[in-house]
């Protein structure tokens, strides 16, 4: 049981993870992100089409889809987000309009285009593209330690990917000197224009990488919980996302921790109700942990919450 | 020197849309005839006649008139039928608009609607009151229960510093699957897997009313929405309580120097905010439906964001912008059915709409500085005639 509760909380977690981390580039910008639920549900549709498309040439066995998928889902999150870009960055948009704006526009868009989709290219009327569910790995000899032994079973592939891509997300954000600018760019504007760099440029790509990085956790959510895309993807894991990254103060060490959290009390909220033979509508009753742990957790740690300085602010060159 | 021309349609342009005095109304309408012709190329792409469409959803809300009605139907039976689609959404954008002028972010209009029309359902709803105490009682058990959520809210922001988009995210699930499992487990409707009808003397909305050899589905709430719309514009631009919010909103430091408990208003906002959610969630579950869903928030109360803003947070706006929405979301069923277009083609034109409003600010940038490259070459042309 408890094997279950570790592989289930990551298989949950790492997803909401990355796109957390993407959060957290753009707002560390300056950008505010309310747009990562539109972001996912984009880039998974993109991911979600090229991966149905060739699952019809090369039969259901390849894997080749898969990776693809996660490929395209992160330029489908990316090419998306680049609306969100547009509407800050250039088009100085209120950020919290347009991120509601862009969730709003990519479930219609999405929702619409399945279904033309479908119509269209395979004659059928459909609402969803059937992906299946993913393949999964088990590192022989390290997943027969006890307890610990659980992080190297079932392992979906995704969970991989996830993790290099948070290891070098981190290390480009708290290690370079991009990382630097861009952090500079949600604290001090300014300071960083009088610098001579480009304050548009940093936080449009910073945008981008977060629509990337939804894109593959949408993606992965699609080929984990669901086994298919279709609007069912928007259930709200880009605000939980958000909630774990405010909740992380803006800092990736510490919003993993929030991710783990809300993954973990979930898995484990399903094996207790099993476990225990309660009727499944006690699940529900469960499925609160995670939100109620998060609400006593943020009346202690609330006081220290800062968010970056010039989060939400239109950065005007001639303003000071 | 060669005379240079002006664009016309740069000319055309500020000419429409230079007055500053009305640019509050004419830059939304810009961006709405704009998203409107987008939307009529991607019908006329799918080989339908947008026109005919857009009509379709027009008379799918009964403001304009069908070739033919079914027995007992008349265009004012749509028109109802819209009214009854319409009201919670008027008080869910009031809802975020309230929150918005204290400068806090109610994402948590659903939840708070969910646990207004839950409890309302519950303790009005299932009981066997008589139409006069029972519907006066829904209405307040909505505003309380709202206003507790929202007021927690605030509180949570006010002594914890805690960030109210989050609380609102999480209470948002906490309502919610505490609901689903409340439903589930005691309120069910085997057949339906929703949660058991209302009374018909709680609900908000005379259902098929019979006047004049016609059916009316009568919503009570849109009176008390138009009137609670007009309250809020008084209180924001003629009380002093409403000035202080508006400056806790603008500038909390600033407020504080001059001596408002910026705290305390920021509660009061969110308890305001609530029990409009309140009001939206008995005019949704025990109005325009009367049942809840389990594990379901109404999407209502994520659009009413973009439609508080749509109307820029102004209650009057607020009523255009909503009505405007609403025969999006209302008008879709007819016009899929009528013209065999998707009904999701309308949700994409709403979505449209919206991005091009948000675009405002660039609008009216643009038009500002048209307006001055006009203004200076006409003044060279001039210049160039005096010489």
């Amino acid at each position: 049981m408890l094997d279950k509760i570790i592989i289930d909380g990551l298989s949950f977690g790492l997803p909401l993870f990355v796109m957390a981390i993407g959060g957290i580039y753009s707002e560390r910008s300056g950008i505010t992100n309310l747009a990562l639920e539109g972001l996912q549900g984009a880039g998974a549709f993109v991911g979600a089409l090229v991966a149905f498309f060739m699952m019809q040439s090369l039969g259901a066995n390849s894997q080749l889809p898969y990776y693809a998928a996660m490929l395209f889902a992160m330029l489908g999150g990316m090419l998306y987000a680049m609306l969100h870009g547009l509407l800050c960055v250039k088009f100085k948009a209120d950020q919290v309009i347009s991120g509601v704006v862009i969730n709003i526009l990519a479930m219609a868009l999405t929702e619409f285009l399945t279904k033309v989709v479908n119509r269209v290219a395979f004659g059928k009327p459909s609402n969803k593209f059937e992906l299946g569910v993913s393949q999964r790995w088990t590192v022989p000899g390290l997943s027969e330690i006890p307890v610990i032994g659980a992080f190297f079973k079932d392992i979906y592939p995704f969970e991989v990917i996830i993790i290099v891509v948070a290891v070098i997300a981190w290390y480009v954000l708290y290690r370079t000197k991009f990382g630097l600018h861009l952090r500079a760019c949600g604290d001090n504007p300014h300071a960083v224009d009088a610098a001579g760099i480009d304050v548009a440029k940093i936080r449009f790509i910073a945008v981008m990488v977060s629509g990337a990085l939804s894109g593959l956790a949408g993606m992965s959510f699609a080929y984990s919980i669901s086994a298919n895309y279709s609007s069912g993807i928007y259930v709200g894991y880009g605000y939980l996302s958000i909630a774990a990254l405010i909740f992380g103060n803006w800092k990736i060490v510490p919003t993993l921790g929030a991710c783990m959290l809300f993954g973990f009390a979930n898995s484990a909220g399903h094996q207790v109700v099993k476990a225990a033979g309660l009727p499944s509508s006690y699940s529900d009753l469960i499925m609160i942990l995670p939100y109620v742990l998060t609400m006593l957790l943020l009346v202690f740690f609330s006081k220290h919450n800062d968010a970056p300085k010039a989060l939400g602010e239109i950065y005007d060159k001639g303003k000071r | 020197m060669k005379k240079r021309k002006v664009n016309p349609v740069a000319k055309l342009f500020v000419k429409l849309l230079g007055n500053e005095k009305y640019q509050v109304f004419t830059i939304p309408m810009f961006a709405i005839l704009l998203s409107l012709i987008v939307g009529a190329a991607v019908i006329a792409a799918l080989g339908k006649d947008p026109v005919s469409a857009y009509l379709n959803l027009l008379q799918g809300c009964g403001i304009w008139p069908k070739a033919k009605y079914a027995g007992g139907k008349s265009m004012m039976t749509d028109f109802f039928s819209f009214m009854n689609y319409w009201t919670p959404m008027i008080f869910a954008s009031l809802a975020v608009a309230v929150a918005l002028k204290a400068g806090l972010f109610n994402i948590g209009v659903s939840g708070q609607m969910l646990a207004a029309g839950f409890v309302s359902t519950v303790l009005i709803g299932y009981s066997s009151l008589a139409a006069p105490i029972a519907k006066p009682l829904v209405v307040i058990v909505a505003i309380i229960v709202g206003g507790m959520v929202g007021a927690l809210i605030g509180w949570l922001k006010y002594k914890f510093n805690i960030n109210e988009v989050v609380s609102s995210i999480m209470i948002n699930y906490i309502i919610q699957y505490v609901v689903a499992f409340l439903i589930n487990t005691k309120y069910v409707d085997p057949v339906s897997r929703q949660s058991a009808n209302v009374s018909d003397a709680s609900r908000l909305t005379l259902m098929s009313t019979q006047i004049g050899g016609f059916k009316y589905d009568i919503p009570l709430g849109i009176v008390l929405a138009v009137i609670v719309a007009l309250i809020i514009q008084f209180v924001f631009d003629k009380t002093t309580f409403g000035y202080e919010i508006k400056a806790v909103g603008l500038n909390r430091k600033a407020a504080h120097y001059a001596g408002i408990n910026v705290g305390r208003k920021m509660v009061v906002a969110m308890l305001i905010s609530g029990a409009l959610s309140g009001l939206a969630g008995a005019t949704y579950y025990l109005g325009y439906f009367c049942s809840i869903q389990p594990k379901v928030l109404a999407a209502t109360g994520f659009d009413s964001i973009a439609v508080a803003l749509l109307g820029n947070s102004n209650p009057l706006g607020i009523l255009l912008s909503s009505f405007l929405i609403s025969i999006m979301g209302k008008g879709k069923t007819y016009m899929s059915s009528s013209a065999g277009l998707d009904a999701e083609i309308a949700s994409v034109i709403t979505g449209l709409i919206l991005l091009f409003s948000a675009c405002g600010a660039f609008i009216q940038y643009l038009v500002k500085r048209s307006k001055e490259n006009i203004a200076d070459i006409e003044r060279a042309n001039k210049a160039e005639v005096d010489k």
